[in-house]
């Protein structure tokens, strides 16, 4: 038998030497623990429909260059960070100063706060279904810890701008750490983006843990060109009554693999989880979401939208475990999907492995196309066939890009949407 | 205004229009009556210009022009208008979104300005009273969580706001209690001018009580079997179809709609 394609080893040599001690040796363990890792394959069950996008190859281990100046225009109304190429561009960034709200790079950290840091990095994430999160931990060359004292509410929303500029062929590893106290609360937006044509790889990964009764809302807008693939993770860890929320704004690419984990450790903490994704041309987008129930009386409610144009391949496993002990656990799951070509496919699999007895779980999947009588309808009234299609594929998901709650990133998923739709219906 | 000759059509094969011949003009209410399944509503779809309808032989003009090789959306825009007897519900567009799309459209392509928000609002309120529905629809999706009654008083007022040339309405007052129908048959009313024709398709003569039609047709085996005026509407009331040799349950498996 053939050897199964390992990762090339030049992907487990970090180049920066920016961290503090105890965070450098975190990322020289995870280094040598993932050398002769087996890249996952077709038969490797969490990468099945997503193996054949992902393209390590050796000249994508070159870290981008670090520098250069950050582009994009985004409207931020809040807090800012910016990442270029995985390394915080500090003049760039507009950094918080609030009570109770600390922001740190990595870099800054003390001895004993790095100490602290690599013992809880990672601790959020199953490795055994997010295997790629684990090469971050051995790559990152800089990451904020984000820390909220106890009844901190931060004012204004974090905006987190991971940009990469990408003239040469190359990878970079933003990570991120959030400490949410108990009663803290606060709104974190995402934004992934890219200029440039080269090739480029980012693995990006945040980890949220959340003490009792803090409330998170994450935002995460997916928006890199067709150069870069994209692996990221997101980690939640949560405590007795706590709230977790996100919304996905995902566009398709070369490969995008997100993984979602969620832990309800604590009685009563529950988490709400929206998506959209949108992909067109060839394009892949893989969403991978665990929501575990483990303390009793939970929630979760998981809400994923997908459409795919064109030849475009879309993927969501949604796996849900509740645990022995999680009784009066509520799980609820949907996924629809819009095939809006013949060529385009849709992969969708929910996951249910209940130990418990007293709990409710529900999920549901569909997939189809346009509604024939709706089209009609909407012609009928003299509306064109072109528009009443981007009307009715805008309804499909009008509902969760609403749900979004900050209207400058509602106005920035909705353009990008726009164009989106602009081009899957050229032909119609 | 529109001139219907020797029109067959079918449906997966089987023929339900079997040569309807029909002048309406400008200014006329024309009502097409029939048993279950002689394809009145069949007529009316393929009019509209649904495809799933093939048409098999004839021709249809309005206004002399060759209706049937236009699209659906085209013939929306030359001004003919469909009231569905089954309006469907399409969630995630709000009637609003849709409405101003629809008249924007139907506005550009007659070379007019599109109207503003404010002036869209005050006239779609306006058309709202006139059938009686909350203003507060506006926002809500197309016919989402609406009655079979507001469904119709919603197509009705689109009616209103689109002011069409040529208005079918499709078994419109099925389902309407009798205010419901006293409101939807004001609305139609109200859409009476010289400029403009009704085709009413229903099942009964009591819409016809209210809306008083200039002629009447009964459609049946996918045929026009006897035109009148409105004394043939109260003329079937009394005797049902069988005077005119209808039997309802043969054609009953023929229903398209």
């Amino acid at each position: 038998m053939r050897p199964l394609p390992t990762l090339p080893a030049a992907f487990l040599k970090p180049s920066g030497e920016l961290l503090p001690a105890p965070l450098l040796e975190l990322r020289k363990q995870r280094g040598t623990a993932l050398v002769d890792m087996p890249l996952p394959t077709r038969r490797t069950e969490n990468w099945k429909y997503s193996s054949r996008y992902l393209k390590l190859t050796e000249d994508l281990a070159t870290a981008l260059p670090m520098g250069g100046s950050a582009s994009n225009n985004l409207a931020t109304p809040g807090y800012k960070v910016v990442f270029l190429n995985g390394i915080v561009v500090p003049e760039a960034s507009e950094f918080p100063e609030f009570e109770g709200l600390s922001v740190q790079r990595f870099g800054d950290l003390s001895t004993e706060e790095a100490t602290e840091l690599a013992a809880r990095l990672d601790s959020t994430l199953n490795s055994k279904f997010a295997q790629l999160s684990l090469l971050n931990t051995a790559r990152f060359e800089d990451g904020l810890l984000i820390r909220l004292k106890p009844e901190t509410i931060v004012d204004q929303p974090l905006f987190i701008i991971h940009e990469i500029t990408a003239g040469a062929t190359g990878s970079a590893y933003p990570r991120i750490f959030v400490d949410a106290g108990h009663h803290s609360q606060i709104t974190l937006v995402e934004e992934f983006i890219s200029d440039g044509s080269g090739a480029a790889m980012i693995n990006a990964v945040i980890e949220f843990d959340l003490a009792d009764s803090a409330r998170v809302t994450s935002i995460h807008l997916n928006m890199e060109g067709n150069n870069v693939q994209h692996i990221g993770a997101t980690g939640v860890r949560q405590q007795r009554s706590s709230w977790f929320e996100s919304h996905a704004v995902g566009f398709g690419g070369p490969l995008r693999r997100h993984d979602l984990m969620v832990r309800l450790e604590g009685d009563g903490a529950e988490c709400k989880l929206n998506g959209v994704v949108v992909a067109q041309d060839r394009q892949h987008y893989d969403n991978h979401i665990t929501v575990e129930h483990i303390g009793t009386n939970c929630n979760s409610w998981e809400t994923y939208r997908n459409i795919a144009a064109d030849q475009s391949h879309i993927v969501f496993n949604g796996r849900i475990h509740i645990h022995q002990d999680a009784q009066k656990s509520n799980a609820d799951m949907s996924n629809k999907n819009l095939l809006l070509s013949s060529g385009a496919e849709i992969d969708t699999k929910p996951e249910l492995e209940i130990y418990a007895d007293d709990v409710k779980c529900a999920h549901g999947a569909t997939v189809g196309q346009l509604d024939k009588e709706s089209l009609f309808y909407l012609v009928t009234r003299g509306i064109g066939r072109r528009d009443a299609s981007v009307l009715l594929t805008m309804a499909f998901i009008n509902e969760l890009v609403s749900e979004i709650p900050i209207e400058a990133v509602r106005d920035t998923a909705q353009v990008r949407l726009n164009q989106f739709f602009d081009q899957a219906f050229q032909e119609v | 205004m529109l001139s219907i000759k020797n029109l067959h059509a079918s449906v997966e094969g089987k023929e339900i229009l079997k040569g309807i011949n029909l002048e309406i003009k400008a200014g006329e209410v024309h009502a097409i009556m029939g048993p279950n399944g002689s394809g009145k509503s069949t007529l009316a779809q393929v009019l509209a210009g649904n495809d799933a309808f093939e048409v098999t032989s004839g021709e249809v003009t309005l206004n002399g022009e060759n209706l049937l090789e236009k699209a659906t959306e085209e013939r929306a825009r030359d001004g003919v208008f469909l009231a569905f007897q089954y309006p469907v519900e399409i969630p995630g567009v709000s009637n609003l979104q849709f409405l101003r799309t629809s008249i924007n459209t139907l506005r550009k392509h007659r070379g007019e300005q599109e109207m503003n928000a404010a002036t869209f609002m005050k006239l779609a309120r306006d058309v709202s009273k006139q059938v009686d529905l909350d203003p507060a629809f506006l926002k809500r999706g197309v016919n989402e969580g609406f009655s079979g009654g507001e469904k119709k008083r919603n197509e009705i007022m689109q009616a209103l706001l689109l002011q069409p040339s040529l208005a079918i309405l499709d078994e419109t007052d099925s389902g309407l209690d009798i205010d419901a129908l006293k409101v939807v048959s004001d609305g139609v009313n109200a859409l009476r001018a010289n400029d403009r024709a009704i085709l009413m398709v229903t099942h009964y003569q009591r819409l016809l009580e209210y809306i008083v039609p200039d002629f009447v047709h009964v459609l049946a085996g996918g045929k026009i079997v006897k035109s009148g005026g409105r004394e043939l509407a109260l003329e079937l009331e009394e005797r049902g179809y069988g005077w005119l040799g209808i039997r309802e349950e043969e054609t009953a498996d023929a229903s398209a709609n």
